[in-house]
């Protein structure tokens, strides 16, 4: 019940911050980079959730934050997810030495800390937004690649993928027909915690500084800017932290709920197959 | 079932030998693509130093030369992998230090603050493990296990945040000096306090699935009452997937020390590679990700080899 | 008789050991906070100010400079001529100078010092410069030496007295060469370089042999015994550090934090006032949309840089009016620049051919959108005042990207890309030469690419007149003013070091360059 409760609110906060996402110039009407009133002033009236250290307006920067930090962690998570999915996907249905090549890669890029391997790439490319997704959408593609060949190969254990094989049917076509769907909510579980991961990347990355350019507003470089100012104005470190935290628990609950949900599906139709 | 191997000393060392190869291959290969993607991706090193104007054209040839960048790309690897063997990672490009001399000057902070992390992670961990075991027979709503969630999402840096705000409030402050033990404390808790997450969710997987096992009733029949005794024997079959867990873990003590050492501004390791990012002085940053290559995959191999000592089952999956 | 001699000899014995009493020996230690690091600390080679806050009292220069006259008091040397031509310097140095080492100073030391720096393999960054137009130095004997330049040069005295030309043990410079010297370093100032770990701590001791202190120290020794410079590069960590005691000094703390420091705390502020350069961004006339006179003008009025100094300085700083602070030496207030008009800024950028395009509300010529690349150092808010820079400018439909780079020697790659229409240095210095190699054509920081054959004329004139003080003073009022009309450079503020200092610290004196501490005059509060 409370699972049920946690689910849902999970839901309504990310759709609060993508609806806020899209809607950002609509709703603030001013310019995430324009001083609008006095320094580091507190939630009030006339600016919702304050200034920050330039006059610039708390709420306006929080939305189009929104924009730039969801963007930035569904680009790497895309990222991952493409490359890790596609080799998990060969390695699973190929065997043999091709799994083993990519198995033992994933692991090797496995022993560099992701966010090192993100730092790696920075240094090589310099810093910018650009090279974080980068970075953290290669740093998350071997752990999935892993996770998604798990995912795959048990599905190809399955009844569907044993009678198209009786059938005759090609590697390919039993690939995209069966063993991908599949595999599909394992997978979309596994998705939404990689999502969960490449948000605290970028939100990371940016927080210490490599975003390079300092105007823009997004949530982790906020949160940088709050440090500055936790004594006199801690509400400029709240506002972003929170809701770099709110999202990723809302993201995992809800990869969480995805996972219950399935199982229990799954132990559903098992027990019919028995029944039956 | 289980059937003891004839040997089992030689099955112990067999399989730690195994595992201690494989963390080898691993390092070397990740040492390898962190070279070849660092000279690939990056720059001239030394068209940096002439833009800045700290060398003239001839002394970056000769620098050039010295450092080997003239030369094939196999040939460059060769000597760094010999550079390695010896212990030698290169120089500064900008103080000329021997890069092993600047990262050894670091390493003892970080190496604090990851240790004392852990043993926070380990104890927060354990704890709210076995609370969440426990409870889940008796209530409906595990409170231990969502603390673990919510500490799982949490990032670091805001943890960080919120205990200075919080430190500063209660009138202590945050900022003293590094090289006491006592500035250790809250780092180390903000540190810990994510990874005890981790730990908290495998210690309560496992400790459920143990106590509930046969063998475990079997020990309750025989009188073994609740209490310590009761308590080791469930725990140890759920320690070998928090041992590995540590390993793991301590890919993301990493990341974790890195945010840590910059939200408590620290020094250590985290800010020497961050400015060295930045700073474009790559021989650091490069010796940086040796180093942490190196001893991730080395608590790997310890990782595993200390859950084939505790759990002998293990070693029959080779 | 004899009764009376004895009370005389008496009171003469005690005058005697009075005046024999050496100074209370140095005690106590103290940490002193330094917020930038450099990645080299050798003053003959690198060119950071903050390398100068320890190491200007572990050297001592040949001459020193007076903040209160502006003269140039004696230092090392005792005294000094200047031939009626301008280029011959003759020192007569002090006979009583030792090394940290022990060894002597003389002429043949002046003379390393001075080969060590213009050594080109050495690459030294701003000595080497100082020095102007230099020859050859003559040594005489053991304590007599001519510095001999190829045309006058005005600004050598300046030069020698300060910490980049101080003078270090030969034998030192010999020993560890250029690349290991800076963690061994030897001079003959009150303070004794002891180690350097960078970005960790640099330690000094007090020098018990010191006895040769110039009449700019009120102290003739020094009273600390330890002073430990610690790095808070992060500008969060200064006030907490102040207010833990991690330091009991520290320089550019942020205003507010300052503010609630004094009120609260029992801490002192003070704002140091630096000469040089103030804050500014200089703006390249070779790339557009900047090549276009009208267009950087428009860029100088359509910034509130009044409000802009408020909002990130608070009442700290004065607003800069010209390429050099207010207080430079000798400095002259021309005509003060012209104030925030943005409708004119407006006007002007319409004139120059560059509308406002109705739908996407920017600057547009012949479908290309006007674009700005500010190029922005991380020191002295510098990302503050660029991010309200890029405000002001947007709200004129003009498109503003912003670079941080991490350090100077970023800054300087950047600048030789070539890429960018503003970028933001400055340098500090006690005489208004400093301006030459920043906007003669060729010079060595003309990042603005200027190139006018006047104002090359007014700064070499000026680098040269030696002997007429106003007369020189009046020749940078027009070079600043050609330089405003040309629109060359975007000032924000002078330079105000806030300096905030615990209870425990007394007598905090800085010289005259503004940056560096008299660690000599420092004392603890007993």
């Amino acid at each position: 019940m409370i699972r049920r409760a946690l689910a849902v609110a999970s839901v309504a906060w990310l759709v609060l911050i993508s609806l806020g996402a899209l809607l950002a110039p609509l709703l603030s009407g001013t310019d995430p980079i324009q001083p609008v009133g006095p320094p580091l002033a507190a939630p009030s009236a006339g600016f919702g959730l304050g200034t920050d250290a330039l006059g610039r307006d708390l709420l306006t920067r929080m939305l189009f934050g929104a924009r730039f930090s969801l963007a930035s962690g569904l680009l790497a998570a895309s990222l991952a997810v493409g490359i890790g999915g596609v080799a998990g996907l060969a390695a699973a249905m190929h065997g043999g030495w091709i799994e083993r090549a990519i198995v033992w890669a994933a692991n090797a890029m496995l022993a560099i800390p992701g966010l090192l391997l993100a730092l790696m790439l920075l240094t090589a490319m310099g810093p910018g937004v650009t090279t974080i997704v980068l970075a953290v959408g290669l740093g998350g593609a071997p752990g999935f690649a892993r996770l998604a060949r798990a995912a795959f190969l048990a599905a190809r254990q399955s009844d569907f993928v044993r009678a198209s094989h009786a059938l005759g049917a090609g590697p390919r076509w039993v690939a995209l027909r069966h063993v991908v769907p599949n595999a599909g909510t394992a997978l979309l579980s596994l998705a939404t915690t990689q999502f969960a991961w490449a948000f605290l990347g970028t939100t990371t990355l940016t927080f210490l500084g490599l975003a390079g350019n300092p105007s823009l507003p997004e949530w982790g470089a906020m949160l940088n800017e709050g440090r500055l100012h936790l004594i006199d104005a801690p509400h400029l470190a709240l506002w972003p932290g929170a809701a770099i935290t709110l999202t990723i628990l809302s993201v995992q609950l809800l990869g969480n709920w995805i996972t219950r949900r399935q199982a229990g599906a799954d132990a559903r139709r098992a027990a019919a197959q028995i029944g039956s | 079932m289980v059937s003891p191997s004839d040997r089992p000393a030689a099955g112990l060392l067999t399989a730690a030998g195994r595992r201690a190869l494989d963390g080898l291959l691993t390092a070397w290969a990740a040492v390898s693509v962190t070279f070849f993607a660092l000279r690939l991706a990056g720059g001239d090193p030394v068209a940096s130093l002439l833009a800045q104007g700290l060398a003239s054209s001839e002394q970056a040839d000769a620098l050039r030369h010295q450092l080997g960048l003239d030369l094939p790309l196999l040939q460059q690897y060769l000597r760094f992998l010999g550079g390695l063997l010896r212990g030698d990672l290169g120089r500064s490009l900008y103080t000329g230090q021997p890069v092993t001399r600047i990262i050894g000057q670091q390493i003892p902070y970080t190496a604090q603050l990851a240790a004392a992390g852990l043993f926070v992670a380990l104890a927060l961990g354990l704890v709210l493990g076995l609370l969440a075991a426990g409870e889940d027979r008796g209530r409906r709503f595990p409170l231990a296990s969502g603390l673990a969630g919510i500490a799982t999402a949490l990032p670091v840096a805001f943890t960080g945040i919120l205990a200075i705000l919080a430190a500063t409030r209660l009138g202590q402050v945050s900022v003293s000096d590094p090289a006491t033990l006592r500035s250790l404390g809250l780092p180390a808790l903000v540190l810990g306090f994510a990874s005890a997450g981790a730990v908290a969710r495998l210690m309560q997987a496992g400790m459920q699935e143990t106590l509930a096992a046969p063998f475990m009733l079997a020990a309750r029949a025989r009188g073994l009452r609740r209490g310590p005794r009761l308590l080791w024997h469930a725990l140890r079959p759920a320690l070998p997937p928090v041992v590995s867990l540590i390993a793991i873990e301590a890919a993301f003590l990493f990341g974790g020390t890195v945010v840590t050492e910059t939200v408590f501004s620290r020094p250590g390791l985290g800010r020497l590679l961050v400015g060295s990012i930045l700073q474009g002085d790559f021989p650091v940053a490069q010796g940086l990700v040796v180093l942490s290559a190196l001893v991730y995959t080395l608590s790997h191999v310890a990782a595993d080899t200390l859950g084939l000592i505790l759990d002998p089952r293990l070693r029959r999956t080779e | 008789m004899r009764l009376r001699l004895v009370p005389l000899a008496l009171i003469l014995a005690a005058a005697t050991l009075a005046a024999c009493t050496p100074a209370a020996p140095a005690s106590g230690s103290l940490v002193y906070g330094l917020t930038l690091a450099p990645t080299g600390i050798d003053p003959h080679l690198n060119a950071s100010s903050e390398l100068g806050i320890p190491l200007s009292s572990v050297y001592d220069t040949l001459v020193f400079l007076d903040p209160g006259t502006g003269d140039f008091v004696p230092g090392l040397a005792e005294r000094w001529t200047i031939s009626p031509d301008g280029t011959q310097y003759t020192f007569t140095l002090r006979r009583d100078v030792r090394f940290h080492d022990g060894t002597r100073f003389d002429a043949q030391a002046v003379r390393a010092n001075i080969d060590y720096t213009l050594n080109p393999d050495h690459h030294s960054q701003k000595a080497a410069f100082m020095l102007g137009p230099f020859d050859r130095v003559d040594v005489i004997d053991d304590f007599t030496l001519v510095l001999v330049l190829k045309e006058p040069y005005a600004p050598l005295l300046d030069s020698l007295s300060q910490v980049y030309l101080g003078m270090a043990s030969p034998k030192a410079l010999e020993a560890w060469g250029p690349v290991d010297y800076q963690f061994h370093q030897v001079g003959t100032g009150p303070y004794v370089f002891v180690e350097y770990v960078p970005n960790d701590h640099l330690t000094l001791r007090a020098n018990a042999d010191y006895a040769w202190a110039p009449s700019v120290y009120t102290r003739k020794a020094p009273a600390i015994e330890t002073i430990t410079f610690r790095f808070f590069t992060d500008t969060a960590t200064r006030a907490p550090a102040l207010e833990s005691g991690a330091a009991d000094i520290i320089g550019e703390v942020p205003p507010q934090d300052a503010e609630r420091l004094a009120a609260d705390g029992g801490f002192t502020i003070l704002p140091v006032a630096i000469a040089g350069q103030p804050l500014q961004y200089l703006i390249n006339t070779a790339r557009p949309p900047t090549d276009d006179l009208d267009v950087r003008k428009a860029l100088l009025i359509g910034v509130d840089r009044g409000r802009i100094v408020q909002t990130v300085f608070g009442t700290a700083s004065p607003v800069a009016q010209g390429p050099l602070s207010a207080n430079a030496m000798g400095f002259v207030a021309g005509a003060a620049l012209p104030g925030y008009d943005p409708m004119e800024a407006a006007r002007l950028l319409d004139a120059a051919g560059w509308p406002l395009d109705p739908v996407s509300r920017l600057r547009t010529r012949s479908g290309q959108s006007m674009e700005l690349i500010v190029v922005v150092p991380p020191w002295g808010s510098n990302p503050e005042v660029a991010q309200l820079l890029e405000a002001n400018w947007a709200s004129l439909g003009v498109k503003v990207r912003l670079e941080t780079v991490a350090g100077f020697g970023p800054l300087k790659e950047a600048q030789a890309a070539g890429e960018y229409n503003l970028i933001g240095v400055n340098l500090f210095g006690t005489d208004p030469d400093l301006l030459r190699p920043f906007f003669v054509t060729g010079g060595s920081y003309n990042w603005a690419n200027a190139r006018s054959a006047e104002l090359d004329r007014l700064l070499l004139e000026g680098s040269q007149t030696t002997q007429d003080r106003s007369s020189r003073a009046l020749l940078y009022v027009q070079a600043a003013e050609l330089i405003r009309d040309q629109a060359l450079v975007l000032p924000i503020r002078d330079y105000v070091n806030l300096v905030v200092a615990n209870a425990r610290v007394r007598d905090l004196h800085f010289s005259a360059q503004g940056w560096f501490p008299l660690l000599i005059d420092l004392q603890l509060a007993s």
